[in-house]
């Protein structure tokens, strides 16, 4: 092989933690308003993938007294790719934890973990244990299950936002450890940055696997995932509505800053969640040029329908 | 490092003027170029120089097609690669393809030409890079298509074609047509993790399927296959319908030359991780629904016409 791509390739999952007995009404949840399958159970953890996803899982609830974001799990190509990153992490002083296979999640393999500065905890991984696509692999009909139709049924987990004090250094971070480049981002009268998404994939839908905004802490601002476009959104959100979900950020908005088109709402246990559609386009290169929103336009930026939407309002975390 | 993006397509135009106001005003792209017999082209929302080069000539068809590459000495590797298998390349120098850096040629035993290059100038989306209002006046009455989405290739030796792609410079294979010996003849291959950047199907060698464009709502394919009905631009037989193949809402019609173009919506996402996720197979009385899911039959001259 002479060329060869090198280092995260997709955003495998998102881990988060509740505490209390939750979980039941986690499970609740996510099977009948967010329609993902449910794919392991554990006296302390659910795990849950989309169905078009072919992994064991995306979505990983903890019962946990520390309620929080966990971590974001990142899949790499091989060990060697792990080797690589775990080498630069520790030359450039950052404490890296290695699990072996299925001892930090089950189904999952070897993998490494750390925690970005000012930013949530990573952990890179090359294997992770494959159900194949809900419909197989021999001429799929590649549409929802029917069990899971009039639910969100989501296709992907699409990126994970989180708010942190210091979104510059956890961006430039991100970009100079793993590799990651700016799609979009929004800078102060100083030309610092303030909030920043995040890509290593390129998918038709949300252009960012990591969204920065600001906040005082580390916290988990929102978990995102796809839908195949607009008019899903539209009736998704009348299917939540239907069963008394509130949408939060006055219904359904198109977000020029990431040009996307979705709905946010809570789950039971106040996670908060989002599902998009559309996007820009994003391409792996480093001459790829980022958009660039100025903080006096964020208003803007968030939302190009509700003039009402504050932003600092917008930008508080959930857990 | 990778191909990291299906870049453009340069192809014929018997009558440049014509195409030049199909791919503005049908399809929806803007003009980034002009040199003597050449049109350069980018959709609104994608930031490189081009992604579709008119050539004014006397046939229809391919000259070539541009990929990108994340480092610049991917060149110098795939130039080793390539004639490790025998194939021809040629070095085209910065320029000589407007508003790009250097580029390798690499024939493809399929006859196909894939030009590979690191630098694209940029020209931005249209609205700006810098707080954009993200709608655009004075289009043609509908949405733009946001970029290239992908191209099927007709050519000879596609088998031995997508083994190059796939071991030599990583193109990983999603999805998969097979005839009646069991053995696969169409290839649909991503650099991206989308489901397809390029596919080949067996045909007469450099030949060109179709360009598909990306439209973000199925809402405007509709609109689309409405438009190119009121503007007698001939589509497919069926209008609108859906790939199995890639899950994608679609509408095939023809540019002046007779090149066939598609607009498609659809956000199947390839797994990308190499060899991690067999390709989806489709065969036998799966074909039909593979290929055209509400019809569930397809006619002959789908496959058959080609420029």
């Amino acid at each position: 092989m002479a060329l060869l791509r090198r280092g995260i390739h997709r955003l495998g999952y998102a881990r988060i933690a509740v505490k209390d007995l939750r979980l039941l009404k986690t499970r609740d949840f996510y099977a009948n308003e967010m329609g993902l399958l449910e794919t392991g159970i554990e006296p302390n953890r659910v795990m849950f993938r989309c169905w078009h996803e072919p992994y064991k899982f995306s979505f990983v609830v903890d019962q946990n007294e520390n309620q929080g974001l966990v971590e974001i799990g990142l899949h790499v190509r091989d060990d060697l790719d792990l080797e690589n990153f775990q080498q630069k992490l520790e030359a450039a002083g950052v404490k890296v934890q290695v699990a072996a296979a299925d001892t930090e999640l089950k189904g999952l393999g070897k993998s490494i973990a750390f925690d970005v500065p000012a930013g949530p905890r990573i952990r890179l991984f090359a294997d992770i244990q494959q159900l194949g696509y809900v419909s197989g692999f021999e001429g799929p009909d590649w549409v929802a299950p029917k069990a899971i139709r009039g639910t969100a049924a989501p296709l992907n987990i699409n990126h994970v936002a989180i708010t942190s004090p210091d979104p510059e250094r956890c961006s430039a971070f991100l970009a100079d450890m793993l590799g990651f480049l700016t799609s979009e981002k929004i800078v102060d009268e100083k030309g610092k940055t303030i909030s920043a998404l995040l890509f290593r994939m390129a998918k038709n839908v949300g252009g960012q696997e990591i969204a920065i905004y600001p906040g005082a802490e580390v916290k988990l601002h929102h978990i995102a995932f796809t839908k195949e476009d607009s008019s899903d959104i539209m009736s998704d959100g009348y299917f939540l509505r239907s069963d008394g979900i509130e949408l939060d950020l006055l219904g359904p908005l198109r977000q020029p800053y990431g040009n996307t088109f979705s709905v946010h709402f809570f789950d039971y246990c106040g996670v908060r969640l989002e599902l998009c559609a559309v996007g820009r386009m994003t391409e792996v290169h480093p001459e790829i040029q980022p958009v660039v929103w100025s903080k006096s336009n964020l208003r803007e930026a968030l939302s190009y329908y509700d003039e009402a939407l504050v932003p600092e309002e917008f930008f508080m975390p959930c857990l | 490092m990778a191909v990291s993006r299906l870049s453009y397509l340069s192809i014929r135009a018997l009558d440049l003027a014509a195409s030049e106001k199909h791919y503005t005003q049908v399809v929806g792209l803007r003009v980034t170029g002009r040199a003597p017999g050449q049109v350069y082209l980018q959709a609104h929302e994608s930031q490189d120089h081009h992604c579709i080069i008119l050539n004014a000539s006397d046939r229809a068809g391919l000259d070539h097609v541009g990929f990108k590459v994340n480092d610049p000495n991917d060149l110098n590797e795939a130039e080793v690669v390539a004639k490790e298998w025998g194939l021809k390349t040629r070095r085209v120098a910065a320029g000589v393809v407007m508003g790009q850096g250097e580029g390798l040629s690499i024939e493809l035993p399929s006859g196909h030409i894939f030009n590979l290059f690191y630098h694209a100038e940029k020209v931005g989306y249209s609205y700006g890079m810098k707080d954009p209002d993200i709608i655009l006046d004075d289009l043609e009455g509908i949405w733009p298509v946001t970029h290239l989405d992908h191209t099927l290739l007709a050519g000879n030796d596609v088998d031995k074609t997508a083994k190059f792609l796939r071991e030599a410079l990583d193109f990983n294979l999603t999805e998969t047509i097979h005839g009646p010996d069991g053995q696969p003849f169409a290839f649909f291959m991503t650099v991206s993790n989308t489901i397809h950047n390029v596919a080949f199907a067996p045909g007469p060698p450099n030949s060109l399927h179709h360009i598909a464009f990306y439209v973000s709502d199925r809402a405007d394919v509709i609109r689309r296959v409405d438009m190119l009905k009121h503007r007698k631009v001939a589509t497919f037989d069926y209008g609108i319908s859906r790939h199995g193949v890639a899950g994608v809402t679609t509408v095939y019609f023809h540019d002046p030359s007779g090149n066939r173009n598609e607009f498609q919506c659809g956000v199947y996402e390839a797994s990308n991780v190499r060899d991690k996720i067999p390709p989806i197979v489709w065969a036998g009385e799966n074909i039909p629904r593979g290929v055209f899911y509400y019809e569930s039959a397809v006619l002959a001259n789908f496959f058959e016409v080609v420029t």
